[in-house]
């Protein structure tokens, strides 16, 4: 390897520029390493955070991926949480509200929650609600910005206009109790969290007791896959889906961008051999002369390809290094174009750095670097002696 | 026969996507129960139609099936008489729709109007991202394609040392040699942009050809206008020029024994 090294730095010009190409190439290939697998990684840890496995929706449907609702909440919960696999389940209704704000109407999304069986948000300051708390709110802080409001305030909201009677309905003087993370909110969001008894009936939903999913934990030592099968069976007029059923429908979503980061991170590799095999061609090509006089001091053919290679892996190396460091600052650039994505969760990350992709990027691109050197060495080992002895002296 | 045929014509009508009546069976003609949700009975009705929806990039990837239903029809299924998602408006000629949209937000409660252009454009933001995530991807394939130009004509005319160190030694001027090396970077960068829009031409109509199969659509994923061609060529080519210029100056500054390899 010295040797591959010591050979590179006879032409620094050369050298540097197929160290900047490989560096750019091997940069690309981790970024396309890190977007195929973090996607899902990023989603299924998403889904993951507060330990609920299991999702049951409107059959058709994903989580508040449609209007559609599931009725007769009490009684699903309770068949839930009888069930000796579970170890909690909550209810959670998505619908719009509205607040005033001066003479204008804030619309805000409400989320209605079962505190003492919630994934779906971190209280950040200020308190929780209690458990059958009807006039508590919880505001994300874009809602608390947008509002102006602060732990302790007191906010009316209305859940229905009606545009025929120039009126609302079923308003409601709530107090706000804490500020929350919403962990499934895109940037900005305005959110509201309040008892899901008081949305339902804010809302119209009361009367069929209609709820947008459930969330479901499984107990120690329960497989959530074996849980959400049974569930299913329990349930066959709903979508009962575990994070594994849930990333594979979110990478039917997500193909074209795993997709573009097999063609890129293929087109990457491409590069990185064309790269080594022409510069190790050229550099055979001059030292023709050499490589016969160490054939001729009795130097074996395999000597000669291990010294060639060793130089094409030298190159790939060198070049991965500064590829890792450049590859994670464009991953960190792209992420945050992806991740401005409209509706998408601020949680969410495309590039997620890790550990085994950046040492997976790496192993690829040295077997392939390594790799491409294997026919320039082939060939300089398979030179005539005299003949090429003989040609380079005159 | 004609019992059957009756209770049909009373039945209301529906219009399914061509993708789910393939994947149902269903032709025109044939009874449906369309319900709202898995746990109601719903309403039976006749497949009137077989339509196939304008393609829609947004929708493509949900894979979503389509049902088109009278109005009433469908307000009836959801139980929800006569509320509606959204109107459309059509102006009278001349007429604003910024302004016209302004006044029914006056008097507005409980809706808000936005002119077709805003919706357009909010409802466009996706593609914005997408398009600003292939503008960086591009950015740096044209930085990664750049280095690699330039090492290969670097490598290139570095082969050509000894034909240089020979022009050199029977007389044959710096200028025309640095000529000669620049009109090779130029053919060699013509010959592979070509090439590349050959490739281009070829891989697009594969990508098109796959993911139309694929979603079912007749959307185009891939579109190479002249307009790139043209950009991308260009590029190319001065990137090809620059980089033989740039080591065709650095061989012809050398003395040509060096170049021979006695210097």
């Amino acid at each position: 390897m010295g040797w591959g090294f010591r050979n590179l730095l006879r032409h620094p010009l050369r050298t540097a520029l197929s160290l900047a190409g490989i560096a750019v190439a091997a940069a690309m290939l981790l970024d396309m390493v890190m977007l195929s697998g973090g996607i899902e990684r990023s989603f299924a840890r998403l889904l993951l955070s507060r330990g609920y496995q299991i999702r049951v929706t409107p059959a058709g449907t994903l989580p508040f991926d449609a209007e559609a609702t599931l009725p007769n909440a009490s009684r699903i919960r309770d068949r839930l949480r009888a069930d000796p696999g579970v170890a909690a389940a909550g209810a959670i209704l998505g619908a719009n509200v509205h607040a005033r704000r001066g003479d204008s109407l804030l619309t805000l999304f409400a989320y209605g929650i079962e505190p003492d069986a919630q994934g779906i948000y971190e209280v950040e300051s200020g308190r929780d609600l209690h458990r059958g708390e009807a006039d508590g709110l919880l505001l994300s802080g874009a809602a608390a910005l947008a509002l102006g409001a602060r732990v302790g305030d007191t906010i009316r909201l209305t859940g229905r206009l009606d545009p025929q009677l120039a009126g609302s309905g079923a308003d409601r003087t709530l107090v706000t109790r804490g500020i929350v993370r919403w962990l499934y909110d895109y940037r900005g969001q305005r959110s509201v969290g309040l008892a899901l008894g008081t949305l339902q009936e804010m809302t119209g939903r009361a009367a069929g007791d209609r709820v947008s999913l459930f969330m479901v934990k499984a107990r120690d030592g329960v497989d959530p896959a074996a849980l959400a099968a049974a569930l299913r069976r329990q349930f066959p007029g709903a979508a009962v889906n575990s994070i594994a059923d849930l990333v594979a429908a979110f990478r039917v979503r997500m193909l074209y961008f795993r997709q573009l980061s097999y063609i890129l991170g293929t087109v990457s590799l491409l590069v990185t051999v064309l790269l080594v095999a022409t510069l190790l061609t050229i550099t055979v090509n001059e030292r023709l002369g050499e490589i016969v006089t160490l054939r001729a001091i009795g130097v074996s053919r395999l000597h000669v390809v291990a010294q060639l290679v060793a130089e094409g892996a030298a190159l790939t190396i060198l070049g991965a290094a500064g590829g890792v460091a450049l590859g994670l600052a464009t991953a960190r650039y792209l992420d945050a174009i992806l991740t401005s994505f409209p509706g998408l969760p601020a949680a969410f990350s495309f590039f997620v750095p890790r550990a085994d992709a950046i040492a997976l990027a790496g192993a690829v691109l040295i077997c392939t670097g390594t790799l491409a050197g294997l026919y320039p060495a082939w060939r300089a080992s398979r030179l005539p002696i005299a003949a090429t002895l003989r040609a380079e002296a005159t | 026969m004609l019992l059957a045929l009756l209770i049909a014509a009373q039945l209301p009508h529906v219009a399914v996507e061509r993708r789910l009546a393939a994947d149902l069976a269903l032709r025109v003609g044939d009874t449906v129960v369309v319900a709202a949700t898995a746990e109601s009975a719903g309403m039976r009705a006749v497949v009137g139609a077989v339509f196939e929806p304008a393609p829609d990039p947004a929708s493509v990837l949900k894979r979503e099936y389509r049902l088109r239903l009278h109005l009433p029809d469908l307000a009836a299924l959801l139980g929800a008489p006569d509320r509606v998602d959204r109107f459309g408006i059509t102006l009278e000629p001349g007429a604003s729709a910024d302004s016209v949209a302004r006044r029914l937000n006056a008097v507005a409660f409980g809706f808000r109007a936005f002119p077709s252009r805003a919706i357009a454009a909010e409802s466009s933001q996706t593609f914005l991202v997408v398009s600003r995530f292939h503008r960086a991807i591009a950015v740096i394939s044209i930085v990664a394609s750049a280095v690699f130009l330039l090492c290969i004509m670097l490598l290139k005319v570095e082969e050509r040392r000894a034909d240089a160190a020979v022009m050199r030694f029977v007389g044959v001027r710096r200028r025309t040699i640095f000529g000669a090396l620049v009109l090779e970077a130029a053919l060699v960068a013509l010959t592979g942009s070509v090439i590349g829009t050959v490739i281009a031409f070829g891989a697009g109509a594969l990508t098109n050809a796959y993911y139309q199969r694929l979603f079912q659509t007749s959307l185009l994923f891939s579109f190479i206008t002249p307009g790139i061609v043209l950009f991308s060529v260009a590029l190319s080519l001065l990137l090809g020029l620059g980089a033989g210029a740039l080591a065709a100056a650095r061989l012809v500054r050398t003395r040509p024994m060096v170049l021979w390899g006695r210097g």
